[in-house]
C-alpha cells in the first residue's frame, strides 16, 4: 500500500519577491506583476513585447552565502534559495538531508550561462570558453545545487517538459516516496527569464502583445488574450510520508492525493494540440487514482496562461471531463505571476493550505467559445480538493490532486 | 514453463525490442559487431569545425539510411537528435513486433534522456542571430529543447499516455529507463518507450575541453595513462512491456530489466565524490530493486568515462559493493568504443548490456595501454570473453553534479525451449 504524502513546506521567489507570504499577497491581489524587460542587447524587434514577470533584485541575500552567489548561475541561486525557504517553512534544518531525493523542472536551463558560453565560443573562439560557465550550464545544475546545500543524497532527477514540469517534478517526487526510494523529497520547478529568452519566445509568438484590445497583458480565459507573460522564478517543496512527519513531529500544509500526466500527439512542436478528449481521460484517471470524481473537487488551480491556444485546450479539457455538470471554480494564478519559474506550484499549494484565492489577473471579457469565467476573488471555503493542471505546448500535460493534510 | 532469471522486485518487466545509433552505424546490429571486434569509433569527425579546438576526436554518427527520413513529412525540422531518437525509436518498435504508430488502445508512455536536445542546432541559429537578426531563421530553434527528441518519439509513434523527458546530464537515459520501469511495473502503461538522444555540439565540446576533461586520443577507460573522455553522439531506445504481455502476444522477450537505483552524490558540480559512496548507493538501491545480491551479478557495464577521477571514484565505488570481487568480476568499457554519448550514454550502455547477456560475450576495448595500480580492475581488452559468471549485469551512469544511476539486467531464459 503507498504511504500517505504529505507536503510541508514551500518556498518561492519570484516577481512577488522572496517567500510565499508574499506570493499570497500578490494572488489576493490578482494584479500582474509584470515590469520592463532589458531591450538594450537589440535582440527584440521594435514592435515587440516588453513586459514579463521579473524577479526584483536583491531578494536572495537572506538565503545564500557570498560564495554561493558568486559561483551559481541564476537558477541555481533561485533554486537553492527556494529550497531553502522550503525547508525553513516545514522546520527542517536542510542541512543534513542524507536519502532526501531532489526533482526539479526547468524549461529552459540555465540561460544566462549557456548564452555566456555561447557567445564566448562563438565570438571569441571555443578556447575562451569559461569553465565555470559551462559547469553552471547544464540543466541538472539547480537540482545539483540544491542537493549539495542540502546534502541531498537521494535520486537527483531534473525534468524538462516546459510548462508541464513543475507538475511532473511534484509527481515524480511523490513517485519516490511512494516507491520508497525516499523519506522525504525536494520538489519544484526553476527558471529565468532573460532579454534574449525572451526575445526570442516573443518571435515564437508567445507573449502577450499591446494591441488595440489594451495593454500588455497575460489574459487568462479571456476573450481577447493573445499569449502569456513570460516569468522567472523558482518555487519548491518539501514532500514526506506521513510516517516520516510522525515521527519528527512537524506539520503537513497539504497531502498529495494524485498525480498523473499524458501527450497530446497531435500538438506541434511549439503549440497545443487537438486531442482534448484523450487528455480529459488521463485527467480523470488522475483523480480516478485518488478515488475522486470531478464532483469531488472544490477548485481548480489551472495553468491557464492566456496563451490563445493554451487556454482553449485547458478549457476543452476541463469541459470534457466534467460534461455538462458545473465546473468548480476555476482560478490562473499565472496572470498573476507569469509563465515558468514557480508561481504555478507555489499558488497550488498556498490555495490548497487555505490561503484566499484573489481575481485571475487579466481577465474581463468571458470568451463564449471556451465557456469558463474564472473565479472572481470573492470568498471561497478553503477547498478540501484541489486540481492543479498543466498543458505544456508540444503536448504534455500534467495534474496534481491536492487535499487537505 | 517459462520465466526469467532474476525478475526483480514486482511485476517482471522484459525488454521487448531495442534500437541504437551512434559511431559504429545505424542500428544494433553494427553496433555488436564492431563491439565484438573492439572496434572502436572515436576518431577524426565533421559536425562541426573543431580546428581551433584543444581537442579533435570524436565518435560521430554517419548519415542514416537512405530511406529513413522519408516516413517523416517533419523532416526538414527534426534535429540530428530528433533523427536518432527517431530511427531507434523505430528499430526498437519493429524488434518487439509492435506498430509505429502504436494502435490507440495501448496505453503507452515515453520516457527520455537528454542532456542537450538540439544544442547543435540551437548553436547554428545563434551564430546566425548574433550576425543578423533578421536573417535568422526562429523555426530552426523548434527543436532546441531538451525534451524534443522524446517528445518528437512520442508524436511519431502516437503515444498519448505520460511522456517525460530527464536531462540530469550524463545520467539522464538509466534515471529515464528507471522511470519507465517504474511505469511498467505499476500497471500504468503496458507498453514504455525509453533511451535517450544526443548529438555532438560546440558547448559541450568546448566545455569539457574548457575543464580539460577530455583526451587527445580515443579514451582509455582505467588504464594508468588516461587522460579524460571522448566524446560520442547518438540514441538508443528500448521498449519495456510486462514480460506476461509479450509472452501472451507470442513475443520473444530479450531480457529482464530486474532493477534500477539513482543516488546523488551531494559532494561537488564536477568532481565525483571520491570515496565512491554516492555512486555505490545507486548500485545497492537497484541491486535491492532487482531483489539480488552482487554476487548475482556477472560482469558491470561502468561508466568509465576515462577521467582520471571519475575511474577512481567508480573503483572505489565498485569495492564498496562487491568487496574483493570488485578486482575480479569482469568489466565492460563500451565509451572507449563509442564515445560519451552524454544523455543517452546510459540508454546505448543499456543495449549493449543486453547485447552481452543475449550472446553470453563480453565486448573487448582495444588492448595495449598498462593497468593503474591503483585500479586493479579486470577490464575486458583485445578479446571478446565469454560470460561465464552469473547471467546478471549492472550497467553505471554517473554524472556531472553528482547525479547517479544504474541499471540490473538479466538474461531471459525460455525454459520451454
Amino acid at each position: 500500500m503507498s504511504p500517505d504524502i504529505l507536503l510541508t513546506g514551500v518556498g518561492t521567489v519570484g516577481a512577488w519577491g522572496a517567500g510565499s507570504d508574499r506570493l499570497a499577497q500578490a494572488l489576493a491581489a490578482g494584479t500582474a506583476l509584470a515590469s520592463e524587460v532589458d531591450r538594450a542587447a537589440g535582440y527584440h524587434r521594435p514592435e515587440g513585447a516588453r513586459l514579463a514577470c521579473l524577479t526584483p533584485p536583491g531578494q536572495l541575500g537572506e538565503w545564500l552565502s557570498p560564495a554561493e552567489s558568486r559561483r551559481m548561475s541564476p537558477p541555481s541561486k533561485l533554486a537553492v534559495a527556494a529550497a531553502r525557504m522550503a525547508m525553513r517553512c516545514a522546520g527542517l534544518p536542510g542541512r543534513d538531508e542524507a536519502g532526501t531525493a531532489t526533482v526539479v523542472a526547468t524549461a529552459f536551463g540555465p540561460s544566462t550561462n549557456t548564452e555566456g558560453l555561447l557567445k564566448q565560443i562563438l565570438n571569441e573562439g571555443p578556447e575562451a570558453a569559461s569553465p565555470s560557465l559551462f559547469t553552471e550550464s547544464v540543466a541538472n545544475a539547480p537540482a545539483a545545487q540544491i542537493a549539495i546545500a542540502c546534502k541531498a543524497t537521494g535520486p537527483s532527477l531534473t525534468v524538462c517538459q516546459r510548462e508541464a514540469g513543475p507538475l511532473l517534478a511534484l509527481g515524480s517526487a511523490a513517485a519516490e516516496l511512494a516507491a520508497g526510494r525516499a523519506r522525504r523529497a525536494l520538489a519544484g520547478s526553476v527558471d529565468e527569464m532573460t532579454p534574449l529568452l525572451h526575445a526570442l519566445l516573443d518571435r515564437f509568438g508567445a507573449l502577450a502583445r499591446g494591441s488595440s484590445a489594451g495593454e500588455e497583458a497575460a489574459r487568462p480565459f479571456d476573450r481577447r488574450r493573445n499569449g502569456f507573460l513570460a516569468g522567472e522564478g523558482a518555487g519548491l517543496v518539501v514532500l514526506e510520508t506521513a510516517e516520516g512527519l510522525r515521527e519528527r513531529g512537524g506539520r503537513a500544509l497539504a497531502r498529495v492525493l494524485a498525480w498523473g500526466s499524458a501527450f497530446d500527439p497531435t500538438a506541434a512542436v511549439t503549440n497545443w494540440g487537438t486531442g482534448h478528449q484523450s487528455l480529459a481521460r488521463h485527467l480523470l484517471r488522475t483523480l480516478g487514482r485518488a478515488g475522486l470524481a470531478p464532483a469531488d473537487v472544490d477548485l481548480i488551480v489551472s495553468g491557464a496562461s492566456g496563451s490563445r491556444e493554451g487556454d482553449r485546450l485547458e478549457a476543452r479539457v476541463l469541459r470534457a471531463a466534467w460534461g455538462d455538470a458545473p465546473l468548480p471554480p476555476v482560478t490562473a494564478p499565472k496572470g498573476v505571476t507569469g509563465e515558468y519559474g514557480g508561481g504555478l506550484l507555489g499558488a497550488a499549494v498556498l490555495a490548497a493550505a487555505g490561503s484566499p484565492c484573489g481575481p485571475t489577473a487579466g481577465f474581463a471579457e468571458p470568451d463564449p467559445e471556451l465557456g469558463i469565467v474564472p473565479h472572481d476573488g470573492s470568498g471561497l471555503p478553503p477547498p478540501a480538493t484541489v486540481l492543479v493542471t498543466s498543458l505544456a505546448a508540444g503536448g504534455a500535460a500534467a495534474w496534481v490532486v491536492l487535499g487537505r493534510p | 514453463m517459462v520465466s526469467g532469471e532474476a525478475a526483480g522486485t514486482g511485476r517482471p518487466v522484459a525488454v521487448s525490442g531495442f534500437g541504437a545509433v551512434c559511431g559504429l552505424g545505424w542500428g544494433v546490429a553494427p553496433l555488436w559487431e564492431a563491439l565484438r571486434a573492439g572496434r572502436g569509433a572515436i576518431g577524426p569527425f565533421r559536425r562541426f569545425d573543431h580546428t581551433e579546438h584543444r581537442t579533435h576526436l570524436a565518435a560521430e554518427a554517419g548519415e542514416p539510411p537512405a530511406d529513413f527520413l522519408r516516413a517523416f513529412p517533419e523532416r526538414k525540422r527534426l534535429s540530428i537528435a530528433d533523427r536518432f531518437a527517431l530511427f531507434a525509436a523505430r528499430e526498437a518498435m519493429a524488434q518487439a513486433g509492435l506498430p509505429a504508430p502504436l494502435d490507440g488502445e495501448t496505453e503507452a508512455g515515453v520516457w527520455f534522456g537528454s542532456s542537450t536536445g538540439g544544442m547543435f542546432e540551437s548553436e547554428e541559429f545563434f551564430r546566425e542571430f548574433l550576425r543578423d537578426r533578421r536573417r535568422a531563421r526562429i523555426s530552426v530553434l523548434a527543436a532546441q529543447q531538451v525534451n524534443a527528441p522524446g517528445d518528437a518519439v512520442a508524436r511519431h509513434l502516437g503515444v498519448t499516455g505520460p511522456v517525460r523527458t530527464l536531462s540530469s546530464a550524463c545520467a539522464s537515459g538509466a534515471l529515464a529507463l528507471g522511470a519507465a520501469l517504474d511505469a511498467v511495473r505499476s500497471g500504468e502503461v503496458e507498453v514504455a518507450v525509453a533511451g535517450g538522444a544526443d548529438s555532438l555540439c560546440q558547448l559541450t565540446y568546448a566545455g569539457f575541453n574548457a575543464l580539460r576533461s577530455v583526451d587527445e586520443t580515443p579514451c582509455r577507460p582505467f588504464r594508468a595513462c588516461r587522460a579524460g573522455m571522448s566524446f560520442g553522439e547518438g540514441a538508443a531506445v528500448l521498449v519495456l512491456e510486462p514480460l506476461e504481455r509479450v509472452l501472451a502476444r507470442g513475443g520473444r522477450p530479450l531480457a529482464i530489466l530486474a532493477g534500477a537505483g539513482a543516488s546523488c552524490d551531494a559532494h561537488h558540480m564536477t568532481a565525483p565524490d571520491p570515496s565512491g559512496t554516492g555512486a555505490a548507493a545507486a548500485l545497492e538501491a537497484a541491486l535491492r530493486d532487482a531483489g539480488l545480491p552482487a554476487e548475482a551479478i556477472g560482469f558491470v557495464n561502468v561508466h568509465g568515462t576515462g577521467t582520471p577521477l571519475n575511474d577512481a571514484a567508480e573503483f572505489q565505488a565498485l569495492r564498496r559493493v562487491f568487496g574483493e570481487r570488485a578486482v575480479e568480476i569482469p568489466l565492460v568499457a563500451t565509451k572507449a568504443l563509442v564515445g560519451h554519448l552524454l544523455g543517452s550514454s546510459g540508454a546505448l550502455e543499456a543495449v549493449v548490456t543486453i547485447l552481452c547477456l543475449m550472446y553470453g560475450e563480453l565486448h573487448p576495448v582495444p588492448g595495449g595501454a598498462a593497468p593503474d595500480p591503483e585500479l586493479p580492475v579486470a577490464l575486458v581488452q583485445e578479446e571478446p570473453r565469454p560470460l561465464d559468471g552469473a547471467p546478471a549485469a549492472v550497467s553505471t551512469s554517473l554524472a556531472f553534479g553528482g547525479s547517479n544511476a544504474a541499471l540490473v539486467f538479466s538474461r531471459w531464459v525460455d525454459r520451454a525451449a
